[in-house]
């Protein structure tokens, strides 16, 4: 009776068992369905706890890339934007370069000179707009680290006619980003040091040099590195005395240098002793005339040569921006009584203007970096993408074909359970008495 | 004579059995019922001359086919069965709250930091910062709602478990009194087999809602146990089980007690084993508890994060941050002392002395999701700390000035109590208003639950988009004269001291660059020379002396951190200073809203980036579903399996019942046969007087 017991069946059980199986087959049927329908192998998390979470960090990574991707599309318009803006600046100041050349002429009179003045004066509002530009969101293209929302303002009252309201430097690019902004305070602004840009005016008791006399200078350098640097201090160089006939062949300048410090306070003048002594040239168109290098200027290097009389003033001025340099040609040409003013002023402004342009242009440089950087990020963060897409699908998304085959596979086992229990159910002895 | 008295009574005894038979098939679908069978001996022979004389056949007894072993077995399975199902079912309830993809708590939370990087792209605009707004507000309310969910499931948890315990003692009752009739009906000699059938039924019920022992008395009646050990019904006498709560009166959690003579016993349900009950208070006292810390931590890191940044931002209008969600705060419901209920509540230790503690959030990642138990030692002013989620102890000793709890530093081997927190929470135990100090007592135990309430509670806390505090209070200049190749990576505020307060006066630091590799700093009245590394942090406090590489800096770290890039060369100056001594304007600024942005990948919930916490909090929940689901799946095939064994020899098989039908049928009819052939033999016998 013991063994054969286990063979025993009860009925009633007989059915449950059935009915749990088919149940339980039919609810695999559905959740097969259910995925088959969402396409989702990982229907929820503890269908596959592991790749579900695989599925959502996938998909955070996702939206990150493309929360940076948006913010990077920003950047990199604001980035084009100041990019383009250099080149519009660039090119007017090639245009304001040509007018300059143009003032130059000879015989153009005082009248001529003034109306180029204010041909450059139009030229300088351009530029000086075009340095306060914003992008579409209302931030400052060049505000460097940061900056008030007209980062350039002036002409104010010298020596610091016009300022960078912000914070100089440049922020960096990371590997999902790069900055909003460039750095204006570079592009613009001449920093005291070894960048000083000076403008150099001449007078002889405030007016200008008379064009029977020739006076010149050369352009201002700064010395380089190991020897002082300049401080940002203007000068002014009055001639004291000339003497050329104590000794014949040779001249004896002496004179007085009033230093005006850069952020202000008194001014200093010292007389240079001893006086600067050349030989004076004896023949040729250049008769009477020699030349002599100033010396008192901190890190700066300047030759004054012609023929210099006594009360000849040389005023050597800072210039703290581009917008100043700009400011300094309009003033002087527009301003100069005869040729040899106007001959100086061309020759200083076409110096200062080519140094702010190779300035403008390093940070052109700079922009154009940073937009090719943008374009590395938006095809690395493409393929970052890609490859999170596919780590997500492959977490979570069914494959359809196993998917299709499995089902199909249930469902055979469960209309062949469905047709067995049928079938089962009919067998019974009751059929066979009568 | 003979003939026909063995003919009568193998009638009825045929008749018998084919009853049984009958009533095997009348009950073939009845619960509980066992196959009977009717057991037939032949009567003594009466001796003659010529041997023992057979008297024919008569009805012993109805056996109930039964096997005590199966039965118990099979109800102790399907039991554990009931227990995994019920709480599987519970746990897949559970798992619907956290749900993933794109309507989950996870992507809003994703969603709300990218946010701030659109705020970073354009500070001033206030669609942007009202987006951001928007979204934190929505964060907030699905972390109520999945907090509500729970709530929601915890209460229905409650009344099913009410309802359940009705049932059991419904149950009980009716078991003492089947026992009874048992019992009475004990002296007849033949078992009632109907009564025994009802009674393993109600016991196979009573399993069905938690495991019971069934030990069998000499009366005939069935000693019914819980837990191996509680008498729920003994003989006739009933005992009640009801709900109590644990000893700290947790009213998230509860405990199964039997009562008997009004004293309550209380049972842990892991010693319960088995049944509806146990796998519904397991899943209340465990997964329940575990899935609300997830949630209250997630909500209370992020929330604290966010906060904590958020006050080192400067708004609009030049003010600092307030709080983007309402600051996680702990009361009453957070610290939990011993707590005796009337009775028969069953009797508690409680704390001896007057200690009153209260949390504080210390460092939000390094939030462990559990409750802490503290138990104090004989001093009462030292013990230990458990974490519940995994049994581990610290020990720890109450500062005497701060009143504040130190820690024992893990990464020490001697007794070294340094740690201002445990995982990131802080206690204190501040002396009331009138000294003296509060002394807790020897032994006493406290029950913290940091993580119980902060998900409930958390709200957007404002809703102006001016007041959104994205500019960095402090910022980074260059020098316009640099030469080399300086880039600012970041340069962001730190508490607690940021220099953003307009009362806070800041001295601005500069790093004068000496080479491409050194610089020294304007703070430092020593003038030392620190190595410059390019992408590491500069922090706002001084390095610690003699200064190497990477430098080392003590905490607490303060001010700011700078990080820069490129090379600077001889000269180049770098500084730090606070927005509003700069002409900058701070409107513009939008440091705040990267550094907010970047929470995105604080190493928050045990070193994952805040926004995988959710992930982690999902597969955690996820795999405690799959394990319950698969245990309830094994068990329920045991249960299955056991079930058939069972059947096998109490369960009614009609092909054997028809089977049984015939030959009783055919003995039945031969019996009548034999009837016949007496009354023939009469017959012939008095028509053969008559002639």
């Amino acid at each position: 009776m013991s063994n054969a017991a286990f063979t025993r069946i009860g009925s009633a059980n007989t059915y449950d068992n059935a009915l749990r199986n088919l149940s339980s087959r039919q609810s695999a049927l559905v959740n097969l369905q259910e995925n088959l329908t969402s396409g989702k192998r990982v229907v929820r998390a503890s269908d596959d706890p592991t790749g579900a979470a695989q599925a959502e960090r996938a998909q955070t990574r996702l939206e990150r890339v493309k929360s940076d991707q948006r913010a990077l599309e920003s950047q990199r318009n604001s980035i084009t934007a100041a990019e383009g803006t250099l080149g519009d600046v660039t090119s007017a100041l090639q245009n304001f370069r040509e007018l300059i050349v143009s003032a130059g002429n000879a015989a153009f009179s005082p009248a001529e000179r003034r109306t180029v003045a204010l041909q450059l004066s139009g030229l300088r509002d351009q530029i000086f707009a075009m340095s306060n530009r914003t992008d579409s969101n209302g931030q400052p293209l060049f505000s460097a680290l940061g900056s008030a929302l007209t980062p350039f303002v002036g002409p104010n009252a010298p020596p610091q006619d016009y300022n960078f309201k912000g914070l100089p430097g440049q922020a960096a690019a990371t590997d999902v980003s790069i900055p909003f902004s460039l750095d204006g305070d570079a592009a613009f602004m001449n920093p005291v040091g070894q960048d000083s840009v000076y403008n150099v005016t001449l007078a002889n008791n405030n007016s200008a040099i008379p064009i029977n006399r020739t006076l010149q200078t050369t352009n201002v350098a700064v010395k380089l590195p190991p020897n002082p640097q300049p401080n940002g201090s203007s000068y002014e160089i009055k001639i004291t005395g000339v003497d050329t006939s104590s000794t014949p062949g040779t001249t004896k300048v002496s004179y007085d240098i009033t230093e005006t410090p850069n952020g202000g306070g008194p001014a200093t003048t010292i007389s240079v002793l001893p006086p600067a002594s050349y030989p004076t040239i004896t023949t040729g168109d250049k008769a009477g005339t020699g030349s002599f290098a100033v010396t008192g200027m901190l890190g700066l290097d300047m030759t004054i040569s012609g023929t210099p009389i006594v009360n000849d003033t040389v005023k050597v001025d800072n210039s703290p921006s581009l917008f100043s340099v700009l400011d300094d040609a309009i003033r002087d040409i527009g301003g100069a009584g005869n040729i040899n003013a106007a001959a100086q002023a061309v020759s200083q402004a076409l110096n200062n203007i080519d140094k702010g342009m190779e300035r403008v242009s390093a940070v052109r440089g700079r922009a154009g970096d940073l937009l090719n950087r943008a374009d590395t990020i938006t095809s690395n963060q493409e393929k970052r993408s890609v490859q999170l897409e596919a780590d997500r699908s492959r977490a979570e998304d069914l494959d359809m074909i196993r998917g299709i085959a499995d089902f199909q596979n249930q469902q055979t086992g469960y209309s062949a359970a469905l047709q067995s229990y049928a079938q089962v159910q009919k067998l019974s002895l009751f059929n066979f008495i009568s | 004579m003979g003939i026909m008295e063995i003919g009568t009574r193998a009638l009825q005894a045929n008749q018998v059995a084919l009853q049984t038979a009958g009533n095997n098939i009348a009950n073939v679908n009845t619960a509980g019922y066992s196959r009977q069978t009717a057991i037939l001996e032949t009567l003594p022979g009466q001796f003659t001359g010529g041997g023992y004389i057979g008297k024919g056949v008569a009805v012993q007894t109805i056996k109930r086919n039964y096997s005590e072993f199966l039965t118990r077995q099979s109800t102790m399975a399907s039991a554990t069965a009931s227990a995994d199902n019920t709480r599987s079912d519970k746990l897949k309830q559970l798992e619907g709250i956290f749900e993933g993809g794109p309507n989950g708590l996870g992507a809003s939370i994703s969603d709300m930091l990218n946010s701030f990087s659109d705020v970073a792209s354009a500070p001033t605009d206030l669609t942007a910062r009202t987006v951001t707004l928007t979204r934190i507000d929505e964060t907030a309310s699905r972390m109520r709602a999945a907090s509500q969910r729970i709530d929601d499931l915890q209460i229905g948890v409650a009344q099913e478990l009410t309802e359940k315990i009705t049932a059991v003692n419904a149950l009980a009752k009716s078991i003492g009194q089947v026992n009874d009739q048992i019992a009475k009906v004990q002296g007849q000699g033949q078992p009632p087999n109907d009564l025994l059938d009802r009674r393993d039924q109600l016991i196979t019920q009573l399993n069905r809602y938690v495991q019971t022992t069934s030990i069998p008395a000499d009366d005939g009646t069935v000693g019914v146990f819980i837990g191996g050990s509680q008498a729920l019904v003994l003989g006739t006498s009933v005992a009640e089980i009801r709900l109590v709560k644990d000893e700290f009166g947790d009213l998230l959690k509860s405990k199964l007690a039997v009562v008997r003579n009004g004293s309550a016993v209380v049972m842990d349900e892991n010693s319960l084993s088995g049944g509806e009950i146990p796998g519904l208070l397991r899943f209340q006292n465990e997964d329940l508890v575990e899935g609300r810390n997830l949630l209250g931590r997630l909500t209370m890191a992020i929330s604290q994060s966010m906060n904590e940044q958020h006050h080192l931002g400067l708004d609009l209008d030049g003010n600092p941050g307030g709080d983007l969600f309402s600051a996680p705060t702990f009361d009453g419901n957070n610290v939990l002392i011993p707590k005796q209920y009337p009775s028969p509540a069953p009797p508690v230790k409680l704390n001896t002395g007057n200690m009153t503690l209260s949390l504080n959030i210390s460092d939000p990642t390094k939030f462990a999701a559990s409750d802490y138990e503290i138990n104090f030692d004989a001093t009462g002013l030292a013990g230990s700390i458990k974490r519940l989620a995994d049994g581990k102890l610290t020990n720890f000793t109450v500062d005497a000035p701060t009143r504040e709890f130190r820690f024992q530093d893990p990464a020490s081997a001697v007794p070294s109590f340094t740690e201002r927190s445990i995982d990131g929470i802080g206690v204190t135990a501040p002396p009331p208003p009138p000294l003296p100090l509060t002394i807790a007592g020897s032994g006493d135990r406290y029950l913290l639950k940091p993580f119980s309430t902060s998900a409930s509670n958390i709200t957007a806390q404002f809703s102006t988009p001016r007041a959104l505090a994205v500019a960095s209070p402090v910022v980074g200049i260059m020098g316009s004269a640099n030469t080399g190749s300086l880039q600012q990576i970041s340069v962001v505020a730190r508490g607690p001291n940021p220099p953003n307060v307009p009362t806070i006066p800041f001295t601005p630091v500069t790093l004068n660059f000496l080479d491409p590799y050194t610089y020294t700093r304007s703070d430092d009245g020593s003038a030392t020379i620190f190595t410059y590394t390019p992408g590491d942090a500069i922090e706002g406090t001084l390095p610690d002396l003699p200064p190497g590489t990477p430098l080392v800096y003590s905490n607490p770290l303060d001010q700011w951190s700078v990080k820069l890039q490129g090379q600077p060369k001889a000269g180049d100056t770098f500084t730090i200073n606070a927005l509003k001594n700069t002409s900058a304007d701070p409107k513009l600024n939008s440091g705040g809203a990267l550094a907010m942005a970047n929470l995105r990948d604080k190493a928050t919930f045990d070193g994952a980036a805040m926004t995988d916490g959710y992930a982690g909090l999902m597969s955690q929940i996820g795999i405690r579903t799959q394990s319950s689901s698969f245990a309830a799946t094994v068990s329920s095939t045991i249960a299955a399996n056991l079930e058939r064994d069972r059947t096998a020899v109490s369960g009614v098989n009609l092909d054997e019942e028809a089977a049984k039908l015939i030959q009783f049928q055919q003995a039945y009819q031969a019996s009548a046969k034999m009837i016949q052939i007496a009354q023939n033999i009469f017959d012939t016998l008095i028509q053969g007087l008559g002639r």
